[in-house]
């Protein structure tokens, strides 16, 4: 091992902990005593068995948790199953319309949510639908939507067009050649989409504030509702964490590759 | 359809009316458009219409037209200037931030990437930027805490008294910049590892003959190959600075006094918390105005890289 090699491996360390650090240290608050957590010095190394923070925590907010599984999984589902055809179609239809419509769909991706706040909170109250979960779900299907369409189309477009043009020559509809020939062939990628439409929902919070009181609210809600003016409940707030980021966490280690395609739009590729 | 006639074999599907193949087509790409219109679109002109009346979220039924007040009043309503000044500091700072550290971090894993610790190291360094936003917020909050945290611990121990991070009005606003910067950086790091990785070592070899310094190299060799993939990152960051809301919501919530004021949060606390949607429609309509203008930017750049 060369010299230079050596110092970028200890600079490497050293970057890979600036990142890491922080979520440790919270992970690590999970693992302590009410007394252990303001204790100063601090507690380095917690008791892994005392899981009293986890059992307090979920006796009596899982609900919640059911809440933002139940949600996060039927926006994803919702979600790709208006943008899987929209994206073949896209990809596949001749139309003179469709690069604008393209475009319009991907800046529709960017647009803040705030500013559909206030009108979906009317329309949701209108419906007598406001802190019920098929709220958030359509909201959640529709924002992610635009990000979906625009991904999915990337792998669409790598199919090989000759199969699509044989499959439609053997006489299958678009219907056929949809679900039969492209959905099939495109299917790492739709598992890719899903994942992060499944996060990106995951995670959201803004909408969830305010479509949701009682009832319907997600786990991200809950988690910030532990820390109020008076009182901050750092036992619940670590445990919650740990729950909350493992579906992140694990789609970033097995999921790596994709990641930055993804967020890009497809964008950038590595 | 020209192209399967152009391979010569007579297609069955030509034979369809071409009545039902355009229903057919129109039925794969219509649900989508029209979700989106009914859910994004649809909003966003109401906001607008509503950004033009004094509207209570309490009591919609009463409402009042008066133009383009709620706009005037922002303009000259000092948390809102302050609102966008904040933002403004915030996204260019730590864009400027994700950008130099994001290429100090790529550079070292580019070294070190045919070496199996490199690679798993790297894959969890990038770990911060899919976790949930308010997780984050807190985790920082706790080891920022004046009280229990194990930030100003470490620093009493060298003999400095650490500051009261978000509740000082000096600190609250780097601070909140660090964070996002923290989480965003391996995104910047990532892109510019896409693009450093396809400049041929033949390039570097040369500029070694030629004894280039690293400023050189950096310049002539490294910027160009990933100017292209650093804009994507900048806009793709300026647009989610925009709607920075969660970080500020559970650590400084604007505070303290209007030092963390963010565009978002001022718009969504005039909705939810003072119940003016008129006038907090008005501000969402101005965040709305700056995020097109940088998204037509964005699309026609998008697309021309996707070429």
């Amino acid at each position: 091992m060369t010299k230079s090699v050596r110092w970028q491996l200890v600079a490497a360390v050293v970057i890979t902990f600036v990142f890491v650090a922080p979520i440790l240290w919270m992970v690590l608050a999970a693992f302590k005593t009410i007394n252990d957590i303001y204790a100063i010095p601090p507690v380095w190394v917690p008791d892994f068995t005392y899981l009293d923070n986890f059992k307090l925590l979920l006796s009596e907010n899982w609900p919640f948790l059911l809440n933002s599984t139940i949600v996060t999984l039927s926006a994803t589902a919702l979600c790709l199953a208006f943008a899987l055809p929209c994206a073949f179609g896209l990809v596949y239809f001749q139309f003179g319309a469709k690069n604008f419509l393209a475009d319009w769909i991907l800046s529709t991706r960017m647009m803040p949510p705030i500013a559909a706040a206030v009108p979906l909170y009317m329309v949701f109250n209108g419906a007598g639908m406001l802190d019920t979960m098929p709220a958030l779900i359509i909201a959640y299907a529709g924002f992610n939507l635009p990000f979906a369409v625009w991904v999915a189309m990337s792998f669409f477009r790598n199919i090989p067009k000759e199969i699509i043009e044989a499959a439609r020559i053997e006489g299958c509809g678009w219907f056929q050649t949809f679900r039969i020939v492209a959905l099939p062939l495109a299917k790492s990628g739709i598992a890719t989409v899903a994942t992060f439409v499944f996060i990106f929902a995951w995670n959201e919070l803004l909408l969830a504030l305010f479509l949701t009181t009682r009832e319907a609210k997600t786990f991200p809600v809950v988690i910030s509702s532990f820390s109020t003016v008076t009182k901050t409940y750092w036992e619940l707030i670590s445990a919650a964490t740990i729950i909350q980021i493992l579906p992140p966490v694990i789609f970033t280690i097995l999921m790596q590759r994709h990641i930055v395609s993804g967020l890009t739009m497809g964008a950038v590729k590595n | 359809m020209a192209e399967i006639t152009n391979t010569g074999t007579k297609v069955f599907a030509r034979a369809r009316p071409e009545e039902s193949d355009r229903a057919i087509k129109l039925f794969f790409i219509a649900p989508a458009v029209i979700y989106l219109l009914l859910l994004s679109v649809f909003p966003f002109i109401y906001s607008v219409y509503l950004s033009l009346y004094d509207a209570k979220l309490t009591r919609m039924d009463r409402k009042w037209f008066v133009g383009f007040e709620n706009y005037e009043r922002l303009l000259s309503d000092p948390l809102f200037l302050k609102a966008m000044q904040n933002t403004v500091v915030l996204t260019v700072s730590s864009i400027i931030l994700e950008v130099i550290f994001g290429f100090l971090c790529a550079k070292v894993f580019l070294s070190l990437r045919e070496m199996r610790t490199g690679q798993v190291l790297r894959s969890i360094a990038i770990l911060p930027m899919m976790i949930t936003p308010i997780c984050v917020g807190l985790m920082f909050s706790y080891i920022l805490n004046p009280t229990l945290g194990i930030m100003n611990y470490l620093l009493s121990g060298v003999g400095i008294e650490g500051p009261s991070w978000f509740g000082n009005p000096t600190f609250a606003l780097p601070t909140v910049i660090f964070i996002n910067a923290w989480q965003w950086t391996p995104f910047m790091m990532l892109l510019m590892l896409a693009g450093l990785v396809s400049i041929p070592d033949s390039l570097y070899e040369a500029a070694e003959l030629e004894n280039a310094k690293w400023y050189h190299i950096a310049r002539y060799i490294e910027l160009p190959a990933i100017r292209d993939v650093i804009l994507i990152g900048i806009i793709l960051r300026v647009i989610d600075n925009l709607k920075l809301f969660d970080l500020v919501y559970v650590t400084t919530r604007g505070g303290p006094g209007d030092s963390t004021e963010l565009l978002t949060f001022f718009a969504y606390r005039q909705d939810f918390r003072f119940f003016q949607v008129g006038y907090g429609s008005a501000a969402a309509v101005i965040i709305l105005l700056i995020s097109i203008v940088v998204t037509t930017v964005a699309v026609a750049y998008l697309r021309k890289v996707q070429k």
